[in-house]
């Protein structure tokens, strides 16, 4: 405490430390109900696997108990429509698992029929390929078969934003403590243009357009140039990314810069590049085909907006 | 850096940006397409319609607007800026008729427009209109015109343009296509808009509007069964082209 010239006593702060101060410190000290609200809030973070079938939980991580050779995550709703309409539209996908997290900017979904638009994290893997006698010769030479063995591919729609906290959770559950190194993980994701550091200016970027991030036991050729310095990756994808180099798993990031983050036809196109790597040869697909899923799935889940025309 | 320069509108950058005029371009791509093609004895508007909702009467939602008899304009970006613009023109345009008792030329319109744009770029309190749009028409002289604005105030003329989503790929198409030959006659420079609309349109001619101006004719919307029968022929043509291609292969 101090006095003013004018007789005033006004708390002066002191380096030393005082009597006062340790009052604060108790103030600040956590109350049981501050632990209890904070033990709350936990619970309510936390990232659950379970089976949307049976709704029964998940205690085994995901690739432990489905390994796989491929593992393709596709975040956000655009990645995810490129999933659906050129990779699972053949074969069939079992749905293995589906994670439930609540956080500031999102709720998972918990309905049946899902679409891009909605909030979601769903794990497939491939059952069984199509037979020969599926595939005729007079669906010509556009119709290729799948050539990977059911249970290779792995697969990760995920249109829920992932807050920080919960990200090595997700990894933990999914990848489980030691992951297999002997697997490719894939991510695909979107990024708004104007996230794009570069000295061109963006009016002159031919967007939508692709870049790599690869870590470095991943030997391919990427398919796609890759991203400039000081570019980074943001949010689950780079924590993917940056799990998968510390434990030494081949992985690649293609990160689709676009200026429509909304589903869209020429930005989910954009990432056709890919279908032509080595490692996807066997989940290419009846092309044709996939571009009418995709338009269907346009037109179902265009959100009705009247800001823009 | 640009955080601390895009807040306001009235105040540059140190490298001399001005961030929400900027910023109102990007507004513009959230816009459906649209395009403009000058022909030698037409003007042609094209845009990709927006998908209506079901509820919604799809008379109200209009992307080609017409100015004056002679003149209409195609925008793509906010709406409400749309259509505040277009009301400010479309007194504009009259109150020229009364006072100078002549109608507007294409050039004095497009003229007001930037200029009320580049009033909104210049004012405290005030945000830039986050439209573009493409004037077109026909002057006195019969000469065709095609004018293309954007949020900062800027405004050129252009043999044939497009704007909003997907507008650097129509353009790259028009730059590629657009040649004397392509706009010979009037049915010859309808098909060439349509065509380059379809490179970037998703389901094809059902999301297509499409309004012309002919040489001392009033504006002309055309209807879902015209541009349908345009799609179709455009698409005999492709097959065609594709057919004779890989015959001369062969």
């Amino acid at each position: 405490m101090a006095a003013t010239f004018f007789g005033e006593v006004v708390k002066a702060p002191c380096r030393a430390g005082t009597e006062e101060e340790e009052e604060d410190e108790e103030e600040r000290r956590e109350t049981p109900e501050d632990r209890e609200v904070r033990r709350q809030l936990a619970r309510k973070r936390e990232v659950r696997l379970f089976r949307r079938q049976t709704k029964t939980s998940l205690e085994v991580a995901l690739l432990e108990k489905y390994p796989c050779s491929k593992f393709i995550i596709a975040i956000g709703n655009n990645a995810v429509a490129f999933l659906s309409s050129f990779v699972m539209n053949s074969g069939v996908w079992e749905e293995v698992g589906c994670a439930k997290l609540w956080n500031e900017w999102c709720r998972t979904t918990d309905t049946t029929h899902l679409s891009p638009a909605e909030a979601f994290c769903v794990f497939y893997h491939l059952k069984s390929n199509p037979s020969r006698t599926q595939c005729p010769e007079q669906l010509g030479r556009q119709v290729r078969q799948m050539r990977c063995r059911a249970g290779e591919v792995f697969l990760c729609q995920c249109t829920c934003y992932v807050a920080e906290d919960q990200q090595y959770q997700w990894l933990e559950k999914v990848f489980g403590s030691c992951p297999r190194k002997n697997m490719q993980v894939t991510i695909l994701t979107c990024r708004h243009v104007t996230d794009y550091k570069t000295s061109e200016s963006t009016s002159s970027l031919h967007s939508p357009f692709l870049k790599a991030l690869k870590t470095q036991n991943f030997k391919e050729p990427p398919c796609c140039s890759l991203l400039e310095q000081p570019n980074i990756a943001h949010d689950l994808p780079a924590a993917v990314l940056s799990y998968c180099q510390v434990w030494g798993i081949p992985a690649v990031l293609y990160l689709c810069y676009t200026d429509v983050m909304k589903l869209d036809l020429v930005t989910v196109e954009a990432f056709k590049p890919i279908l032509s790597s080595r490692s996807w040869k066997g989940l290419v697909k009846n092309i044709p085909q996939s571009t009418e899923i995709l338009k269907r799935l346009m037109t179902t889940n265009e959100i009705q907006s009247n800001i823009y025309t | 850096m640009a955080s601390r320069y895009d807040r306001a509108i009235t105040v540059f950058s140190p490298d001399g940006h001005l961030f929400q005029v900027e910023y109102a371009q990007e507004a513009v791509k959230k816009g459906s397409t649209a395009v403009g093609i000058r022909g030698t004895d037409i003007v042609v508007l094209g845009v990709e319609k927006k998908s209506v909702a079901k509820l919604q009467d799809e008379r109200t939602v209009r992307k080609i607007c017409a100015l004056d008899d002679h003149v209409c304009m195609a925008f793509a970006g906010l709406t409400a800026d749309a259509r505040a613009v277009v009301n400010r023109a479309r007194v504009e345009c009259q109150s020229h008729k009364l006072t100078v008792e002549d109608p507007v030329t294409v050039e004095y319109i497009t003229r007001f427009i930037a200029a009320l744009k580049q009033k909104y770029t210049q004012s405290n309190g005030r945000r830039p209109f986050g439209i573009s749009a493409l004037i077109v028409g026909f002057d006195d002289d019969g000469i065709p015109r095609l004018y293309q604005t954007d949020p900062s105030g800027t405004y050129h003329a252009w043999k044939a343009n497009a704007i909003g989503r997907s507008a650097k790929t129509v353009r790259e198409f028009l730059e590629k296509n657009y040649t004397e030959d392509a706009i010979a006659n009037d049915n010859e420079a309808v098909k060439l808009a349509i065509r380059a609309l379809l490179e970037v349109v998703q389901s094809g001619g059902k999301n297509i509007q499409l309004a012309i101006i002919r040489r001392n004719q009033p504006l002309k919307m055309f209807s879902a069964k015209e541009i349908e029968l345009q799609v179709t022929e455009i698409e005999k043509e492709k097959e065609e082209a594709e057919k004779k291609k890989s015959k001369k292969i062969a």
